[in-house]
């Protein structure tokens, strides 16, 4: 140690040494300026989820008292987990199908409240309306809608001859979870409409004139201009709902409770069950760290699409 | 104001009151942090206790109970602190928890679900009453319940309120058809056919298979009435894939395939969307808890008032009606730093005086042996006292700490049995998820 110090310090002493300490403060004054912003986004976001990965890996349970570290137990109990693994493919599904459907629809939406006329304002206005409802709100309307007793579904679709006899529509596992998805469609499209509306506005006149003049038809103009143009932002607009889509928690809550044979739980309720109702914070750790980890990947699938979508525009 | 002009004193105005606005917003944010950090006891007076307790309502509120104990002595004050009302449950569970958790006695005494005891005994949150509350104080209770509040031989709750599952009938259909109230299951379904054939009511028996807790208490009932059980009795092995289990569970799902009397929606519902149709004169029989028998009195919520009878569930043949035991308990919290305040408070709730009061406002029936010999309760809750036998010999739901994992397995397990058909299949793999939370 000494010596070290020893062969340090002539450098140290060195003629450029004040300019180094100048360029010293500086950087720890940005520091300083930066600590507080970073603190807070460390503390926010990044604790809670090395807390959780940390948590995965113990056996915590609040009613047995007990907090174990046991490694990756949990994990591989989650492989034999039937219920995890159906919430799994459930929630994927659900994304998948939420998500492409809201982006067709909402596509179709922005297009339509992209032309200009009479009462345009009005109209993107209301589309808005489903959006701004609370979701606990809209589960309880879709609840009575679909009630297989006395729903208004019911009564349509038995009076247009569609269906025989009422179907409970939230009470069977064949149609529980499409109720929820039509629920979640209804509720977001406006979101994607919007996003999408905004890209769309970013589509020079210019080039749908001059598109016009070359002779193109409007399909034409359409797959070869408008689409391309938007190409990105409505693969935002997707990447970004479909992360939302997949901590689809408040539907199921309240419209079935995850069930009929646990047909419509999701992975974020199946974590709150465990960490909260059965108090496993190990467990419901696990779980939902196992959800964080998908979502990273979806993220990951869509910015390659994203990714390739920006070099083709360089090119 | 004048010389400094428009757009200045604006400015100035704005930033002073954002500043101010600032400064304040920070005073109160740290003073929150203070009190939070400092002792839980601080801030609260020496003969201060706390209540934390599940929202009854009824004509009168919990709140005034505590009210009329503060004005009936000088030597405690209660302060309560409601919980989300008891029809979420689960919701008053994960509170108690975060407040039991903390052992820091931030709560002195409590309201606890039938099926937490175990729970909250095993973690060491509920405080043994053994030594406080003598045997022959006990003995004033209903041995059942007695026996409900001890885990592992040690009393940890004081029954405040029991409830149980029981049959609801329409006293008119029977009558005018010439039935007598079913004593077996299948002479429910027998009943039950025959109304739906003559036309008199849509449905026949309504009953709760909503993936949720519910289900587990009409799975109990349905077991229990078969002669068996979901946990053997040292809570030790699993017998839901037992014979007994499997004909009952397949009968809940023959209600609706196979005799047809239960509508599929059953599948989906709790006990509010079941009571709904029965108290609208659209159903013949109807399993449900205490709460239905006033709603069902109650002409602004009820088309069938004075038309309903209440009887115990049926059994299968050559086995005993078997009800649901629910209600809820005292508890101390085992940290609490005035358990003889608590104590005191517990005792007075619980008294035969207090519970008489309950029952006239809040319909809340009564725990002590004694309660149901009274002229009071015979007056304000004479059902009560006919079903006496119902409520209090109500079978429990498995007793174990783990029983939160236990009820979620057997929701998903059952809720699959019924929906698939495959009751078999279903009931084996709900045992072996039981099985691996107990272990």
């Amino acid at each position: 140690m000494t010596v070290l110090l020893e062969a340090g310090a002539p450098r140290t002493a060195a003629p450029h040494r004040r300019p180094t300490l100048g360029k010293h403060r500086e950087v720890l004054a940005g520091l300083a300026l930066l600590a507080p912003t970073l603190l807070c986004v460390l503390a926010v976001s990044l604790y809670p989820v090395v807390r959780t990965f940390a948590l995965s890996l113990r056996d915590t349970d609040l009613a047995g008292q007990q907090s174990e570290y046991i490694g990756l137990h949990n994990f591989a109990e989650l492989l034999d987990d039937a219920t995890f693994l159906g919430a799994w493919l459930q929630t994927v599904g659900f994304t998948a199908v939420s998500t492409a459907l809201e982006t067709v629809l909402g596509f179709v939406i922005a297009l339509v409240i992209h032309q200009s006329f009479r009462g345009r304002g009005l109209v993107r206005a209301a589309v808005l309306v489903p959006w701004a409802i609370p979701t606990v709100v809209t589960s309880k309307m879709f609840g009575f809608l679909f009630n297989g007793d006395n729903g208004v579904v019911n009564y349509l679709l038995v009076h247009l001859h569609l269906i025989g006899s009422n179907v409970n529509f939230v009470g069977d596992p064949h149609t529980a979870l499409a109720t929820i998805v039509l629920a979640d469609v209804w509720k977001t499209t406006p979101f994607m409409a919007l996003l999408i509306l905004a890209g769309l506005q970013t589509v020079s006149p210019t080039l749908l004139e001059a598109a016009k003049i070359d002779g193109a038809s409007a399909w034409t103009t359409f797959w070869r201009v408008t689409l391309p143009i938007v190409a990105p932002a409505l693969l935002i607009a997707a990447l970004l709902r479909a992360l939302d889509a997949f901590r689809i928690f408040d539907l199921p809550y309240v419209l079935t409770g995850g069930g009929p044979a646990s047909s419509t739980m999701t992975l974020s309720l199946y974590a709150y069950q465990r960490t909260f109702n059965a108090l496993q914070l190990g467990y419901g750790s696990a779980v939902s760290t196992a959800m964080f980890l998908t979502e990273i990947a979806i993220a990951a699938g869509f910015a390659v699409f994203l990714v390739r979508r920006f070099r083709a525009m360089e090119v | 104001m004048a010389n400094s002009g428009p757009g200045g004193s604006r400015r100035f105005s704005r930033r002073s009151v954002l500043r101010f606005g600032t400064a304040g917003l920070g005073a109160v944010a740290a003073s929150r942090v203070l009190a939070a950090c400092g002792s839980p006891g601080a801030g609260r007076a020496a003969n201060e206790i706390v209540f934390a307790s599940a929202q009854f309502t009824g004509s009168v509120s919990l709140r005034a109970y505590v009210d009329a104990y503060n004005a009936s002595q000088s030597k405690y004050k209660v302060t309560f602190r409601p919980l989300p009302p008891p029809s979420s449950s689960t919701e008053v569970h994960q509170q108690l928890v975060q407040s039991l958790g903390r052992q820091d006695g931030s709560v002195d005494v409590f309201t606890q679900d039938v099926i937490w005891i175990a729970e909250f005994a095993g973690a060491g949150w509920a405080q043994p009453l053994d030594t406080m509350i003598s045997e022959a104080e006990r003995a004033e209770y209903f041995p059942g319940l007695v026996q409900a509040c001890t885990y592992q031989g040690k009393f940890t709750a004081l029954p405040l309120y029991v409830d149980a599952g029981m049959l609801y009938y329409r006293t008119d259909l029977l009558s005018s058809a010439g039935l007598a109230v079913p004593k077996t299951w299948p002479d429910l379904v027998a009943a039950a056919s025959r109304l739906q054939q003559a036309d008199r009511v849509p449905y026949g028996y309504l009953w709760q298979g909503k993936q949720a807790e519910v289900l587990v208490c009409d799975l109990v009932e349905m077991i229990g009435s078969a002669g068996g059980r979901i946990l053997s009795e040292d809570g030790q092995s699993v017998l839901i894939d037992q014979p007994a289990a499997v004909s009952a569970v397949e009968f809940m799902a023959d209600t609706i395939n196979r005799y047809r009397v239960s509508p599929g929606d059953v599948l989906s519902w709790d006990e509010e969307p079941s009571r709904t149709p029965f108290t609208g004169g659209r159903a013949a029989f109807l399993r449900n808890w205490t709460y239905v028998y006033n709603v069902a009195q109650n002409a602004q919520q009820s088309q069938v008032v004075g038309k309903v009878g209440v009887a115990p569930l049926p059994a299968f043949p050559g086995g005993q009606s078997s009800a649901c035991l629910g209600g809820y308990q005292l508890g101390m919290n085992s940290s609490s730093t005035k358990k003889d305040g608590a104590l005191d408070f517990m005792r007075w709730l619980s008294s035969q005086t207090q519970q008489l009061n309950l029952a006239r406002d809040l319909s809340l029936a009564p725990t002590r042996q004694a309660a149901y010999e009274s002229a009071e309760l015979k007056q304000t809750n004479p059902f009560m006292v006919s079903l006496r036998d119902v409520l209090i010999g109500g079978t429990p739901r498995p007793i174990t700490p783990k029983y939160a994992q236990v009820s979620l397995a057997l929701q998903s397990g059952v809720s699959k049995a019924l929906s698939s058909g495959d009751v078999v299949g279903s009931l084996r793999a709900t045992k072996a998820q039981i099985e691996q939370a107990l272990t």
